[in-house]
Order: structure tokens, then sequence, then C-alpha cells
């Protein structure tokens, strides 16, 4: 038997109250009779003590039955048959490595999916899903209940943020379409409510914990050859705490650190100057919290100097004015040649007036596309538009004073897909930012162009800032889970993972998904060695103070649904209903007695 | 104004009765009770040898034939009535209200007063009180209505000692007759024993009629705690009535009665229950000449 609602049993504390009534004496009823003398005898002294003899009458065992019955009722108990198909999904996110008194909540979570596979019958047939990096079964068929409990083992967590998933819809979903009886979660979420076939086994505990919360290398501006680090460490705790944070070289060593002091429930903020050239850093805090995988973020060293521009557009002469920008390498084409170019080697394509057929391969710059693309849609063309927003802080927008920002022409572009709207119009968006597989986007409504220098300061600098935007594209942290944009794969070339794995790459594939781990993904080619690094990157999977519940409602997973459960809790209630009309027929406080009585004059009361 | 049960078909009914004596008192007037002095009635008493100036009227001349001696008849004088009618006025006699108990016993009283008057005896009411209260010797039907305004304008309260209140009131009774003795009786053996001896002491030949309430034969109190208090004496206990305690009540109850109907017929008194929901006219057509009360 088991409880659904096992709180409501804490109701059964509050039996012992119903003694109260009968505890207390209460003052009894005072009546004038003709003569006491033949009751004298057999009557005692009346008492003025609040608390008298104890008179349990048989009604008061009735009342106590009825209450324990209407309780137990509450906690809506259930018979339950062993089940023979079940499905457990083990939820293998991030937060899932957090310690737990020194093993982790998913090894916790694979001790407890082994147990509840135990009470399982020897003939079931389990399926095994996983959270991250999206909900997914594990192998096509059941496992039976051994096989499932050795994969269970040989599962381990990602460094991957848990999608956001609504588990009531979605668990009771998979019990309708796969006919499970039970579907069990294992997170380290807290659960509210039950549902008769989807449970929810929460482990793990609220904890206090520090994270890495940004870490950005980048030269100091377009044309700097500086190095600064800058890392922002978050407190998800209540009381300050004074951490030192490390920037570690490739090599693995320190190159700079400091004491940081981050307040409770805030985000402080580090800047490393000109730190030594390295092909990538990881910035690291002393402290020995919960969940370590988030005290070390991974960064690659921004790109060379030299920015390399393919420019595509019907008027070179304006794109052409970008050479005067010291590191810019400009190569510009008409759009009827971009097709048959050669656009590797390229870190950018500015598109002029032209819209390629697909999105390229490359960071790309749409300046006032003629055509409408998978990215933006167009609005009829305006004259003398003025900014009415912009997006700040940004990188595309610092220093730019946008008082001063004047657009003789412009069109005000339509969003097709999820970005950032960077600087708007009263007639729409002017600038979307986009960031795709590793790659940036950027649709201007206007042209910045041709680059003039001094002569228009604030469009000069917001040109300059989305060069900069561009030259950091793929340097920066990036998620994990976020993929590799390989480009042209040759054979031989190998990726290597955080862990050490060595995977060769095959010809046909444009990215590398497999970015389940945080850490540095090396890309070797012969000689020629690339860098990424993939982050833990959210703030809610590290902050372990107080996850979001999950809700289970479990109307519907009733509905199509073999359920093990045989509740008799309604029994139960019917029960104590009937117990309650007997008792209200026989106790005569109840039945209005001595309303009656009053009414035919038995007794006067004084 | 009559009550209620003194209907005219009632009261016919009540004038075919008469109060029967087991005494013989002295009258003031002529009547129909017997005499302990010989007189004019039908009723023959005794010879007694003639002297001069008897009346030849009451010559036995058979006597005088067979022995030739002159005998005179002595016939037994009858005399009227004096009865006197004790009403229990307590508190008690109140319960549970005035309408419900001490108006059905002065109904019985007023009942016997009327078969008194219509016999043209002499009746004299007396309420039992803290305060002796009595009514002046009343005669004749048309006095009937005095008795009821003297009954009815009595108000039941205090405690009562039946010897004392009775001892007052016999305290100034000249002449023997009739008692009637109406109350709940609901007081110690010793008291109402007390009571009724002094009322044989007066040579008074007596009739004790208990009034009781329903509620007093079946109560019917809320189960429970209850605080019950007396009507007379205020005293108060804690009560826990249940079926078991009715039942103990009554069984005390019976007990008392056949106390009291047991001392009654060792004294050679009239004793009958009254319970105030019973029909009055049944009461008095059927059990009091069961009892001997009327002749």
């Amino acid at each position: 038997m088991e409880l659904l609602n096992p709180a409501a049993l804490f109701g059964l504390l509050a039996l012992p109250l119903l003694l109260l009534p009968y505890l207390i004496r209460r003052k009894p009823q005072r009546m004038i009779f003709s003569s006491l003398l033949l009751l004298l005898e057999a009557g005692d002294q009346a008492s003025r003590r609040p608390w008298g003899k104890v008179h349990l009458p048989w009604i008061f065992f009735l009342q106590l039955l009825l209450l324990a019955l209407l309780i137990f009722a509450l906690s809506e108990p259930v018979f339950s048959v062993r089940p023979t198909s079940i499905a457990i999904v083990l939820d293998n996110s991030a937060s899932m490595q957090t310690l737990e008194d020194g093993k982790t909540r998913f090894a916790l979570a694979q001790e407890k999916a082994r147990s509840v596979i135990a009470e399982l019958a020897i003939t079931g047939k389990i399926d095994l899903y996983l959270t991250t990096p999206r909900l997914e079964k594990l192998g096509a068929t059941p496992l039976s209940p051994a096989d499932a409990a050795s994969a269970i083992g040989a599962l381990d967590a990602f460094d991957l943020v848990e999608p956001p998933t609504d588990f009531d819809h979605v668990l009771n979903q998979m019990a309708r379409e796969h006919k499970y009886e039970r579907v069990y979660l294992l997170t380290d979420h807290p659960a509210r409510g039950q549902s008769a076939v989807a449970r929810v086994i929460s482990i793990g505990q609220p904890k206090a914990n520090l994270t890495v919360s940004g870490f950005d290398v980048q030269r100091s501006s377009l044309i700097n050859t500086r190095l600064d680090a800058t890392v922002a460490v978050t407190n998800f705790s209540n009381q300050d705490e004074k951490i030192r944070v490390a920037i570690k070289s490739s090599g693995n060593t320190a190159i700079a650190s400091r004491e940081l002091l981050v307040s409770a429930g805030k985000t402080a903020m580090t800047t490393f100057e000109g730190i030594a050239d390295h092909p990538y850093y990881q910035a690291e805090i002393e402290a020995r919290d919960a969940l370590m995988l988030d005290n070390r973020r991974f960064a690659v060293a921004p790109l060379s100097l030299n920015l390399r521009i393919l420019g595509i557009s019907p008027r070179p002469k304006e794109l052409a004015s970008l050479k005067a920008i010291p590191g810019v390498q400009i190569d510009i084409i008409a759009p009827s040649e971009y097709e048959k170019a050669d656009r590797s080697g390229y870190d950018l394509e500015i598109f002029h007036f032209a819209t390629p057929a697909a999105l390229p391969g490359n960071a790309a710059l749409f300046v006032l596309p003629p055509q409408s693309s998978s990215l933006v849609d167009l609005t009829a063309p305006a004259s003398n538009i003025s900014v009415s927003n912009w997006r700040e802080p940004h990188r595309l927008t610092r220093y730019v004073n946008f008082s001063l920002f004047r657009l003789t022409y412009a069109r005000a572009l339509k969003p097709q897909t999820p970005g950032e709207i960077i600087i708007e119009s009263a007639n729409g968006p002017l600038a979307f930012a986009v960031e795709r597989q590793g790659l940036r986007y950027l649709t201007l409504g206007f042209d910045p162009l041709p680059y003039l220098g001094r002569e228009n300061l604030p469009m000069s600098i917001f040109t300059l800032n989305f060069l900069d935007w561009f030259l950091a594209s793929g340097v920066g942290s990036q998620a994990t889970g976020e993929p590799i944009a390989l480009g042209a794969i040759q054979p031989g070339d190998l990726i290597t993972t955080p862990k050490g794995e060595k995977l060769s790459l095959k010809a046909g594939y444009n990215n590398f998904s497999g970015t389940f781990q945080q850490g540095i993904y090396q890309r070797s080619r012969g000689n020629q060695r690339e860098w990424s690094a993939r982050n833990l990157q959210d703030a809610n999977e590290s902050d372990l103070r107080a996850p979001t519940p999950i809700e289970l409602h479990g109307s519907a997973a009733s509905v199509a649904v073999t359920s093990v459960l045989f509740s008799f809790w309604p029994y139960l209630l019917i029960a104590s209903l009937v117990l309650m009309l007997i008792e209200w027929f026989v106790n005569p406080r109840m039945a209005g007695w001595g309303v009656l009585s009053k009414r035919l004059g038995f007794g006067q009361p004084s | 104004m009559l009550p209620n049960p003194f209907t005219p078909a009632f009261l016919t009914q009540l004038e075919t009765l008469r109060l029967r004596t087991r005494k013989e008192f002295l009258g003031s007037h002529p009547g129909s009770y017997s005499s302990p002095r010989r007189g004019t009635s039908l009723e023959f008493a005794d010879y007694r040898r003639y002297s001069p100036g008897d009346d030849l009227r009451y010559l036995d001349w058979g006597i005088y034939a067979r022995t030739d001696r002159l005998y005179v008849k002595i016939f037994r004088e009858e005399v009227d009535l004096f009865a006197y009618v004790f009403i229990d006025a307590s508190a008690s006699m109140g319960f549970p209200s005035r309408e419900a108990k001490f108006f059905p016993a002065s109904h019985v009283a007023l009942a016997l007063c009327y078969v008194i008057l219509a016999n043209h005896d002499h009746v004299k009411l007396h309420l039992l009180q803290d305060e002796s209260r009595a009514s002046p010797f009343y005669r004749g039907r048309r006095r009937m209505t005095d008795c009821v305004s003297f009954a009815t304008a009595a108000m039941p309260g205090g405690a009562l000692d039946l010897a004392a209140s009775l001892n007052d009131h016999l305290q100034r009774l000249r002449r023997p007759g009739k008692a009637i003795l109406i109350s709940d009786f609901l007081m110690p053996a010793a008291a109402y024993q007390k009571g009724l001896n002094l009322l044989r002491s007066f040579n008074l030949d007596i009739a004790a009629i208990q009034v009781l309430a329903r509620q007093e034969v079946e109560p019917s109190f809320p189960n429970g705690s209850l605080v019950l208090v007396d009507s007379e004496s205020q005293r108060e206990i804690t009560y826990r009535w249940n079926g078991n305690a009715r039942r103990d009540y009554q069984a005390r109850l019976a007990h008392h009665n056949l106390e009291l109907k047991s001392f009654c017929h060792q004294s050679g008194i009239h004793y009958s229950l009254y319970v105030n929901d019973r029909d009055l006219s049944d009461f008095i057509f059927a059990t009091l000449p069961a009892i001997g009360l009327f002749k």
C-alpha cells in the first residue's frame, strides 16, 4: 500500500485534540427538579474544577474512528501492484554533479534508480531516458531489470543545462504513448503533487554555491595587442565570500591571481590587464562548495590582430573605406561572384546591399539587404529615421552617442528568428544580431559605410564596435552543448575533447555537436591547432538554493494508461460518511435531542 | 368561573357522590352522616327501657306484647360532615409548572369540595405552606366559587415541613371530621409519617391523595452532566443523567410510593396516586370510589 499524499498523516497528530471536549468539563445544564430526595444518594456534589473525571462515551470512539478514517482517506492510500513496464528518467544535467555527503546527486540518483528496479517484477521491462541534451530514450528496445541496472551504472552526468521541460505533461505523455505503468523521474528538483503514474524522486538539498559566471579574454580594442581577462564571480549564498580568483594558462600554470569579495547573492567582476599570450585560458576560484564544475571557466585567446573581411557589394568604394582601419584586410567582390568565390580564410563576410542564397559559413554582416532572408524581413524604406532605443550595455553600442546618430535612409527590420534587437527606431528594429552554431550574424537596416573616421564619429565608433564584436566571435566562452563549426574537413582531422578523447572527423559534417563537457575542445589538422571553449553558462543551474519545483497534477495520466494503483480512499470516505450518519442518529446532541426535550417540556432550565 | 374540567355534566356526576367516613363525628346540623349520638334517623341503634317522658311513638309494642315490658327504640343521629382539605402548596407542587401540577391537585381538591358542598356539608380548604392559610368553612353549592377562588389564587412556593404546617392548621380545628391531604409526598418517609400521625391524633378520618407530575414519574432530562436544583431547598447536585440513572430513579420512586401506600394502609388512611396527565373524571369516579373514599 502506498500513500499519494502522505503529508495528510500529520493530521493524526491532531487526533488527541478530540479528547479536549471530553476532558474539559462542560458547564452542566442547570435544571430545577421538584425534589432531589430520590436522587441525592446517586448524585455527586457539584465540582467547580475545569478538569473533571474523564468520561469517554462510546460515541467518542466512534468520532475517533471517523476522524482517523477521514485523515487516512485524505492521505490517498492506494494498493500498488508490481509494475511490469516502467520508464526511468534520469536528470543528467550539470547540477546533478553537486556533492551530497561525498556523493554526487547523479550517483545517488543511480542508486535510487537501482532500488526502483529492484522492486520491479523479474519479467519487467524498463526504458531509460536522460534529460539532457534533450529528453531522449537510451536504446531502441526495452531493457531487462539486470541490463537496466548495469546501463544506469555506466551513465554519467553532462556539463549541460537542463532544457526547460514541462515534466507533468511530458511524463504523462510518455506513459500514454508507451503504455508505461509508471514513469520515475530522478532529479534534484523538488516535486509538488503526485500522479498515479508519474513519480518524481527528488534528490539533494538546497545548497550555497559560488560560480565563475563569466570569463572573457579580449584585446583591449580592435587595434590593441594587449590582452585583458575579465572574470565574473557570482555568490549564490546568504553570506559574503572572499575568494581567490586565478587565471591559468593553457599549460595549467597560474599567470595571475587576486582576491575578490563577492557579496551575498551578487556578482563581482575583476579584470586582469595585460596577461600573457596563450592559446587558451582557465579562470578558477578556490571555493570548496558543492558544485565544483562551475568553479572554473575556459576561454580561448582572441584571433590574430588582422581581421580578414570578404566584402560583397555593388558599391565597392564604400566598403573599401574600411581599409582605413588598422588591422582590417578586405577583399571586395560583386554579388554575382559570391557563389564562385573561395570564402575560406575570411573572418567576416560583409554583404553590402546584397543577400546570399543561404546563411554563410562565416560570421556575416548584412547591410541593408535588398531581399528578405531567413533572419529578417524588410519593411518599406524611410528617411530621417531617428534611433529610439538601443541595447545597453552591449559591445555593439558602447561609446556610441545615439543622439548624434543620424540616419538619412533606413529600413526597419522584421526579425524572423530569435535573436537580439540591438538598435530600434519608432518604425522597428534597425540592428538585429543572431548567434547561430557559434557564428555571429548582424543585420543592419541602415548603412554605416563609408567609414569616415572622425568626420562621423558616432557611426565610426559603431563600425569599430561591430568589427570588434565580430573579432570576438568564437573566441569567447560558449555554452556547453553549442556545436563547434567545423568548416571544410580534411582526412586526418581530429578533435580532442576536454576528457582527452580523440575523435576523428568525417567529411560531410559541418558541426561537432558532442560538446557535453565543459573545457577546451582542440581541433587538429596536421600541425595546425584550433581551440574552442565550452562552459556551463546558466545561472539557474548554478543556483542551488531553491531549484524550481516540478508540478505534477496527474489528471491526464490515468487516461489510456493501465494504472497499477488501486485507490481505495473513496471507500474510506464513504465509510466515514456512514459513520457520520450513524453518529448523527445516535448522538442525542447532534440529533437535537436537547431542543426536542425542551419542546416537550422536560426539565426547566434555570 | 370554574376551571375547565368542571363542566355541567361533570358537576352533575359529582352530585351523585357522597364522602364516606369510617368514623362517627358530631355534626352541627342534621345531615347524612352517622353521629355517635342517638337521634331521629331511620337507622335503628338500640333499645332502652322506657322512662317517663319518652316519646310514646318509639315504644316497641311487639316486645311489650311478648315480655310485658316497655322498651323504646333508639335511632342513630345523622349529622352533617366537617371536611378539611389540605393542599400542599410548597414549591415542589409548582414543578414542572403551577398549571401542570398544582392545578391538577387543586382540581382534585375542588371536585371533592363540590361533592361535600353538594351534600350540604362543611368544607374548609387549607394551604400547606410556610405561611398557613385556610379558608373559612363553606357550605352549600353556591360556595363553590369561593372554593375555586381560594384554591386558584394560591401560588406554590417555599419549603414545606408537613408536620409543622399541619400542626399549625390543626391547632385551630374545633371539630373532628374528614381530612383529605393532597400532596406529592416527595419528602422523607419520617416527615410524611409524622404529619399523617398528627392528623390521626386529632381523630380525623384521613384520606391521602398523592399528586405527581408525569415528568416526576418518568423524568426525561437530556443525557449528560446536569446540575439539578431542589425546588424547595435550592440544594444543587451534579448528576450524570442517562438510561441507568433514569431506571434507578424510577425504582426509587416506586419504592417510595409503595412505602407511603403501605403506611397509609396500616394506619387506616385512604391512599391514592394521581398523575397529572390522567383524566380527572376517571380518577374521581373510578379510583376514589375504589379506595372507599365515596359511598
